[in-house]
């Protein structure tokens, strides 16, 4: 996902330019919409909410999809993340009311609901036309031991036609099925859910079947592809193995740290969190950082950092808050100086940058 | 400490039994009997609420529509028939203990007593009393109590009353009760059922998908008198109910949701010279089973069995002085799909005093402490005097400390149950004044509570949600209870009642009004029979509600006001046969009392009541 958002922002980045470099000729800039330069920060709800913050900081607007929608029925209950296609259309996955809410990802305009199929989705990601939508089913499959996993799984993914918008075919993996990324044309699943599973299942679009089944820490919290490898991070570890045969390369326990999540990779760098604060190291280390960039400061019992990410040198954090009210997010630089505290929705848990 | 002040009440428990008096048995032979004594014993001054079987059929069977149009409580139901829950002077849903036959029911899997899962129609009372109420009632009597109670009647009768009604949505209630006595037996039986299709349409177009609900309940009371000082009694409920819950978009997973619950009671009395002993025995067992998905087969549950063994001594010195003990071992093996295998142990001894003086001062003391290895229990009081200065007025005051025990969610579910957690503490005390005037009667009580260490449940950012002891709320507010009864001549009869609560319930920390406490709730009832023509009006209203803890009031709950109305015709001889017409909602007010929850607009039944 990381590497699609890159290229994307190439490509942005290519448009930008273009429209600079044609402004003698008025044209007008690529691509249009309210809310192009800026980012969404998605709120889980209740009933979910996005808000747009221009990239300069300056510009904050709520519930953009009620705003430039009025008529449209609401995201639905608990909306849980956003993924992109290449046709510049964003889709709002909402695990409560099985929905996906696809809108234009810079005007926000509703284009269509997928709502068949989907059975508490969570994640989605689209290679060649198809959308894969992991999805939890029911929670009748958590044994709550690693030592005795379930005799069987009911997650599965949903493939979606990007065309009719309709779900074609599912996929088991016989796992959980959370976080889900493509890279090179095949899938990647993470198999841990909630702290229980071992696995990330690498998917080929062209059977639909797993191809190769990696094995992991258990409770895998968050990966990311860089350069050949995957990078895998669970409370107390971090795991890199090769993308292609799935051979563990190297694996840093934690020794003084515990509790890790949020893994993130950009410009070499690794960054995670624990509790309040937020660690960076050498993607590649194997030794763990002595201590934190920054810790920010947060009331909420269990939702700090209930969403996290780095992007284009600043780091940006979610707080949950109480969920029963409007939180916030704060933008640091990567040095780690705050630059704001932007009053958001209820219960934030994601950015997505356009 | 917990060890001698148990030997403390062990001791004081012996003492009591055996210090021996002179009199008679203080339990003079009555002719009906309430399993639930200490309810009237031990409320001293206090306003107790009372919904007969007459009144209660006057509603939908489900216990959160009856007590919502007759009671001070206020309600969140998800739509009509789903979960329910209240919040009984702006305290949380765990914060009401609902006691059957004198025993506490609340949930041992979330404290909590869903309010749709009860169906009145199998009880002959419903009583509701306001305030603190642990030292008698355990776990969870921090707001208040709600009380379901068979009536045993030691009279020589038989009597057959069958209660039909059917109405919109394919709703059908039955209620069938059957009392058979004489002065040495009694038996009730009482059996409920209710159903309903529950596809109402919302105001804004769509409809009520998957709400369908159906509940059988069997209550069943039986007494000997075996001789003046034997007394055998046996209580005993079945309920079972299935209960899907309502999309608020078709593309929502279907879920339903199952319950099958008993409750057993043997009680034993035995008077003798001043005391009066009662040994009690009660098998409980709660077992839910939630279908995540009825798309497949697979459900998860949750199975609690709850064995209590109570001995309860009372000694009369004279007519108006009387200390009771109370020895209680609750035994309670619970197992579920997220929660395992564990048992606990609870053990609890309570000591009341009731002194009832010449110059109509009356008061009470209670204590009760419990013992058990699952979290640290607070010693519990309660003290209330009550003072009557003429036939028409009086004042009463009480002060208690309560609890609500961490259940087997907060402190066993995977992953996430807490075994650290507190027990929920409430300190509070309130002021009563009552006026009674010929068939005017009108009850005023201000009270104040504090209520520290509260259980919260949170979500973590790992998707887990986790219960922590997390805020203080403070509380106060009025309550009010009036009924009049002007006497109309022989032809005519009218009864005009009516609650009113304002309610205050701010977090202690942030000063903000709890969500879903709104400050004002009414109701009001008029009844009116004229000849053999009868004819009611119920009303309630409820007040805005915040549901944001930040008080902000962009998202705010509307305030409502619901009306129903009935008209029966009596026939036969002895009026035996009512029929009649309900209209719920008549003004077909739009309203909803949790977010995008819509309840139904105006809708209709017809009923048959008939006595034997």
């Amino acid at each position: 996902m990381k590497i699609n958002k890159l290229a994307l922002f190439a490509l942005l980045g290519v448009f930008v330019l273009n429209s600079c470099s044609n402004d003698d000729d008025a044209s007008e800039p690529l691509p249009e919409g309210d809310y192009t330069d800026g980012f969404f920060v998605l709120n889980e709800g209740g009933i979910g909410t996005v808000t747009y913050i221009s990239d300069d900081l300056s510009t904050v607007e709520q519930d953009i999809f009620a705003s430039v929608n009025p008529n449209a029925a609401d995201l639905g209950a608990y909306t849980q993340s956003i993924f992109f296609d290449d046709n510049d259309r964003a889709y709002i996955i909402s695990n409560g009311s099985n929905l996906i809410t696809v809108v234009d990802r810079y005007t926000f305009e509703l284009i269509d609901v997928i709502d068949e199929g989907l059975t508490v989705p969570k994640y989605g990601v689209v290679y060649n036309g198809k959308a894969y939508v992991t999805n939890n089913n029911t929670f009748n499959d958590y044994t709550y031991d690693n030592d005795n996993p379930p005799a069987s799984y009911d997650d599965f993914i949903a493939v979606i036609n990007l065309e009719t918008l309709s779900v074609e075919s599912t996929i088991e993996t016989d796992s959980y099925t959370e976080q889900i990324e493509e890279e090179d044309g095949l899938i990647y699943v993470n198999g841990s859910s909630f702290g229980y599973g071992n696995t990330i299942n690498v998917i080929n679009p062209s059977s639909n079947a797993v191809e190769r089944t990696i094995t992991t820490a258990f409770g895998v919290n968050s990966f990311d592809i860089e350069d050949g490898s995957i990078y895998a991070l669970s409370s107390n570890s971090y795991e890199v193995f090769n993308k292609d045969n799935g051979e563990q390369l190297s694996v840093l326990e934690f020794a003084d740290l515990s509790g890790a999540s949020n893994l993130v990779l950009e410009d070499d760098q690794a960054y995670f969190t624990i509790d309040r604060s937020v660690y960076v190291m050498e993607q590649n280390s194997i030794t763990e950082p002595a201590t934190a960039l920054l810790t920010y400061s947060s009331t909420s019992e269990y939702g700090a950092m209930y969403g996290f990410a780095v992007e284009d040198g600043r780091i940006y954090i979610a707080d949950g808050g109480d969920f029963s009210s409007d939180s916030f997010v704060e933008i640091y630089s990567t040095s780690g100086s705050l630059l704001k505290n932007i009053t958001v929705g209820l219960g934030p848990n994601g950015f997505y940058f356009n | 400490m917990n060890i001698r002040v148990f030997y403390f009440f062990l001791a004081l428990g012996l003492c009591v039994s055996f210090t021996y008096g002179q009199n008679t048995a203080f339990t003079a032979l009555d002719s009906v009997y309430i399993t639930d004594l200490k309810l009237k014993h031990y409320s001293t001054g206090r306003a107790v609420l009372q919904l007969s079987d007459s009144t209660t059929r006057l509603n939908r069977p489900l216990l959160t529509n009856t007590l919502n149009f007759n009671s001070p409580i206020y309600f969140k139901e998800n739509g009509l028939g789903m979960v329910s829950s209240p919040s009984f002077r702006g305290t949380t849903a765990s914060q009401t203990a609902v006691i059957w036959n004198g025993i506490n029911i609340n949930s041992q899997f979330n404290g909590q007593l869903d309010f749709n899962t009860v169906n009145s129609g199998a009880y002959d009372e419903i009583a509701v009393r306001g305030g603190g109420g642990s030292v008698v009632y355990g776990t969870g009597a921090i707001g208040g109590s709600v009380h379901l109670n068979t009536k045993l009647e030691f009279i020589k009768q038989q009597e057959h009353n069958l209660f039909l009604q059917y109405g919109s949505f394919n709703t059908r209630d039955a209620r069938y009760q059957f009392k058979l006595g004489t002065q040495a037996y009694s038996l009730s039986i009482a059996l409920a059922h209710n159903s309903s299709d529950n596809d109402y349409d919302y105001p804004d177009g769509g409809t009520n998908l998957n709400g369908d609900f159906q509940n059988a309940a069997l209550n069943v009371g039986l007494g000997f008198k075996l001789s003046r000082q034997h007394s055998l009694r046996f209580f005993s409920e079945v309920f079972d109910g299935e209960r899907h819950f309502s999309l608020i978009r078709a593309s929502e997973t279907r879920t339903k949701y199952d319950d099958l619950n008993t409750k057993n009671l043997l009680e034993w009395e035995y008077d003798f010279s001043n005391f009066t002993s009662i040994a009690r025995l009660a098998y409980l067992e709660e077992y839910y089973k939630y279908f995540g998905n009825l798309d497949s087969d697979n459900f998860s549950f949750g199975k609690a069995k709850t064995t209590i063994a109570k001995y309860d001594l009372t000694y009369a010195f004279y007519e108006g002085l009387s200390i009771n003990s109370v020895l209680t071992n609750t035994y309670t093996s619970g197992e579920g799909s997220s929660l395992g295998d564990n048992d606990r142990n609870i053990f609890s001894a309570a000591v009341l005093m009731k002194h009832q003086l010449k110059n109509e001062l009356d008061y009470e003391l209670g204590f009760r402490k419990e013992i058990t290895n699952n979290y640290e229990s607070p010693f519990l009081f309660s003290v209330a005097a009550s003072k009557a200065f003429s036939k028409h007025f009086s004042l009463n005051l009480s002060g208690s400390r309560n609890f609500r025990i961490p259940t087997y969610n907060d402190l066993y579910w995977s992953g996430a149950g807490n075994a650290e957690l507190l027990p929920e503490k409430s300190l509070q005390g309130q002021l009563g004044a009552s006026l009674t005037i010929a068939n005017f009667n009108l009850d005023l009580t201000g009270y104040y509570n504090s209520v520290t260490d509260m259980i919260r449940w949170l979500p973590g950012s790992d998707g887990v949600w986790r219960p922590q002891n997390e805020e203080e709320v403070s509380i106060y507010g009025i309550e009010s209870i009036l009924n009049w009864s002007p006497k109309l001549g022989r032809k005519q009869h009218l009864e005009l009642y009516g609650t009113y609560a304002y309610t205050v319930s701010e977090n202690a920390q942030t000063g903000y009004q709890l969500i879903y406490v709104p400050f004002h709730k009414a109701t009001a009832g008029i009844n009116y029979d004229y000849k053999r023509f009868n004819g009611t009006v119920q009303a309630i209203y409820v007040g805005e509600v915040f549901t944001r803890s930040d008080n902000n009031s962009r998202y705010n709950l509307d305030a409502y006001a619901v009306a129903n109305f009935s008209l029966g015709y009596s026939l036969g001889k002895e009026k035996n046969y009512e029929l009649g017409t309900r209209v719920n909602n008549v003004f077909n007010a739009e309203y909803q009392s949790v977010v995008n929850r819509w309840m139904p607009g105006r809708n209709f039944n017809m009923y048959l009541n008939l006595k034997l």
